[in-house]
């Protein structure tokens, strides 16, 4: 019985389906997704937002490449995970990053955030985070989106709010934020292009709207707080949600799989928790955008909130309950 | 498969079809004693293996013939006629002298306690299963026998009929008709439990006060009175049809009589596709708990594959049992199987449903399975007396030896 026969069949544990999703599809949508914010960033910011993307992407997929060959793995760089690790990172930088920043945080987004802890699905924080944070503490003037883009004519709200006050962002429009007319970093500014992009996640089902929903109110609700307290200092909640990288950090950063809470109340508590922290960070810290260094707070509570669970069908299991032969043996005896 | 659907409806089904009589059949015997030796005639209803556990049905031989082979888990016997051993007859009394009686003839009893609530479960167990609709609808007859026969075991106070919505279900004497939602996986026993008595029931452990079986197991029970012959068939789905099979019968003639060729990497499964168990051969016969016949191509179906969990949480926001199966799967994989049971390992009610909407395609129910049966080994090592304490809310483990 146990010797071969012809034709020799598979034989697996069930389920014998499976819904047809790959982690390569889940990469991929997740590349499509920012399409419509790639193009916006070429459109607004020139061939230098393509040249930051371009390198940022070949650094990280030959990052991994070379990770893995060292520590003698199978290459993984076909999931497309380093790609989109690279353009995510790429998104964070000021237009004008010199190459050896953008080699410098691409390969330490790798590296540092994903390889070392064992790859895609280790990381306890977003990839792309730990590359930006890097960067951002060790060479502060090149990530500086306004002073780097001086040349530019384009306003910079949250460096405004944060240095000249309340009074300098009046004249900026909302319907100017949305597309996308602000300096920032150079894909994370483009609001419509990335909600375009967050809701056809969503649709396709790659990211639950928990997270994003739980961010998003989060930003509002303590920027209402704020602006309640004293509307002639603290800006309004909208200016918060549309200024910076609130959307691209709502759809893009704090959804990443790995480095987030599962369970519909501990993703609920993950975005408000985050979205809270951007206020907080853009009020008191000296970074102007805090929506990077938010997300990262928030991934070092994932731990804490993935121990917030229902209880397990039939309860908790005790030693009296647990009938052995039944647990082992009631597979096999018909 | 994407075209896979987790509707229990059953649709229109033809009558029940008889299997056709193979040359040689293969029983499984996996948890019994054979009691023949090889060159032993033997007639369709002679007793073969006597269970090795408490309240599992003897087995018999479907067909007189000849025992040709004897393994470790099956028995081929080469099949010579249709000679049928003396039918035996019932005991008048009911209790524990009925149940024993039927334990002797082939029927697992192990459920079949006195309980206040009896439910009947005709919901389908997994979608493309469908044998309890036509013995719903034609053999109503040796249903009503069979259900009468274990209310003298069970001694009800209450029995319910738990159907799909818009499924055939017509309520027997005394009996409540419940409906479920007709998704898949509401027929499973755990899940009817709950819809019928509120009650969570720990998988693996026998509910309190209730028990549960099936329409197949009414029929067959019903059969067994009727005629005093052992159970030596099961009723099988092959396609759109509901065939009456022997047990034993190889599953290659099963599927050339179903006219399909199995090619190599072929998968066939007995059961259903969420549930079911792969054969490891053409050779292998069908057990008496098989409900179906699914033969998936190489390029078809769940690739498992050795990727990290990325920890998407599809599994978890799928999962009927509200554990974390990827969490669980990172404890197999890396061996560390008593942590596992801090994430509630032995909720799983093992529906599969995990690995089928697992990214990263990784094998969850099989890693399950794998640690329950470590936990098992280990709880068996260090003695039944060993104290078990599992508080997933401190993060502990329990004693460790």
């Amino acid at each position: 019985m146990t010797k071969p026969l012809e034709p020799i069949l598979t034989v697996s544990a069930p389920p014998h389906v499976h819904c047809g999703r790959t982690i390569k599809n889940y990469m991929a949508e997740n590349l499509v997704a920012l399409m419509p914010a790639v193009i916006m960033a070429i459109y607004i910011f020139g061939l230098g937002a393509l040249r930051v993307m371009a390198l940022s992407c070949a650094v990280a997929v030959m990052s991994e490449a070379i990770c893995n060959k060292l520590m003698k793995r199978e290459q993984s760089i076909d999931d497309f995970n380093g790609l989109l690790t690279g353009l995510l990172f790429a998104f964070l930088l000021p237009a004008s990053a010199p190459w050896w920043l953008v080699t410098i945080g691409a390969s330490s987004s790798i590296i540092l955030g994903k390889m070392i802890f064992g790859g895609l699905g280790g990381n306890p924080l977003s990839a792309p985070l730990v590359g930006w944070a890097l960067c951002r503490i060790s060479w502060g003037e090149f990530m500086d989106t306004n002073a780097t883009m001086l040349s530019s004519n384009l306003a910079a709200p949250l460096q405004q709010l944060k240095y000249f006050g309340l009074e300098s962002i009046q004249t900026i429009e909302s319907s100017a934020l949305i597309m996308g007319e602000q300096l920032g970093g150079l894909g994370e500014v483009h609001i419509a292009a990335l909600l375009v992009g967050g809701l056809f996640l969503i649709i396709r089902r790659h990211i639950s709207w928990v997270i994003p929903t739980g961010f998003i109110a989060g930003v509002l609700i303590t920027g209402w707080i704020y602006n309640l307290i004293d509307p002639t200092t603290y800006a309004t909640p909208l200016f918060h949600l549309l200024a910076g990288g609130t959307i691209f950090g709502a759809f893009f950063l704090a959804t990443d799989p790995a480095a987030s809470p599962i369970g519909r109340i501990p993703c609920i508590l993950f975005g408000l928790i985050a979205g809270a922290m951007v206020i907080v960070i853009r009020v008191y810290g000296i970074y102007p955008d805090g929506v990077p260094f938010a997300i990262l707070l928030a991934n070092l509570f994932t731990p804490l909130l993935d121990r917030i669970r229902p209880k397990p069908f039939g309860g908790p299991c005790t030693s009296t309950k647990i009938n052995k032969e039944g647990v082992t043996c009631e597979k096999c005896c018909g | 498969m994407t075209k896979f659907s987790f509707s229990l409806h059953t649709g229109e089904t033809g009558p029940l079809g008889k299997g056709s009589k193979p040359d040689r059949l293969r029983i499984p015997i996996p948890c019994h004693t054979p009691i023949l030796a090889e060159g032993d005639q033997v007639l369709a209803g002679t007793k073969i293996a006597i269970a090795n556990h408490d309240g599992s049905g003897d087995m018999h031989a479907p067909l007189a013939g000849t025992i040709k082979d004897i393994l470790p888990y099956s028995m081929l016997i080469e099949v010579s006629g249709e000679d049928r051993a003396d039918a035996k007859k019932a005991p008048s009394e009911g209790g524990t002298t009925l149940k024993e009686w039927l334990r002797d003839l082939g029927v697992n009893v192990k459920k079949m306690n006195r309980a206040a609530t009896l439910i009947i479960n005709a919901v389908p167990p997994e979608p493309g299963i469908s044998i309890f609709d036509p013995l719903l609808r034609d053999y109503r007859k040796i249903l009503e026998l069979g259900l009468e026969t274990i209310q003298r075991i069970v001694e009800p106070s209450k029995m319910f009929l738990v159907a799909a919505k818009g499924n055939r279900a017509n309520a027997f004497a005394n009996c409540t008709v419940m409906h479920v939602s007709p998704t898949y996986p509401n027929g499973l026993d755990e899940m009817v439990i709950k819809t019928v008595t509120g009650q969570e029931t720990l998988p693996g452990t026998l509910p309190e006060n209730t028990v549960i079986l099936s329409v197949k197991d009414l029929y067959f029970i019903g059969r067994i009175m009727e005629t005093g012959r052992p159970l030596i068939e099961t009723v099988m789905t092959i396609g759109s049809q509901n065939h009456l099979v022997r047990v034993g019968t190889p599953v290659g003639f099963l599927a050339a009589e179903a006219g399909a060729t199995p090619q190599p990497g072929d998968k066939i499964v007995l059961g259903g596709l969420m549930r079911g168990l792969a054969a490891v051969n053409l050779e292998q016969g069908v057990g008496k708990d098989t409900t179906g016949l699914h033969i998936l191509r190489e390029d078809e179906g769940l690739k498992p594959t050795n990727n990290f969990c990325i920890g998407c949480g599809e599994c978890e926001s799928h999962c009927p049992a509200r554990i974390m199966p990827g969490m669980i799967s990172r404890c197999a994989e890396f061996k560390q199987f008593e942590r596992a049971e801090t994430f509630h390992i032995h909720s799983c009610i093992e529906c599969g449903i995990c690995g089928y909407w697992c990214k990263a395609q990784r094998p969850l129910l099989q890693y399950i399975r794998l640690a329950k049966f470590e936990l098992a080994l280990l709880r068996e090592t260090n003695g039944p007396s060993q104290p078990l304490i599992m508080e997933a809310e401190t993060g502990q483990t329990g004693e460790k030896e």
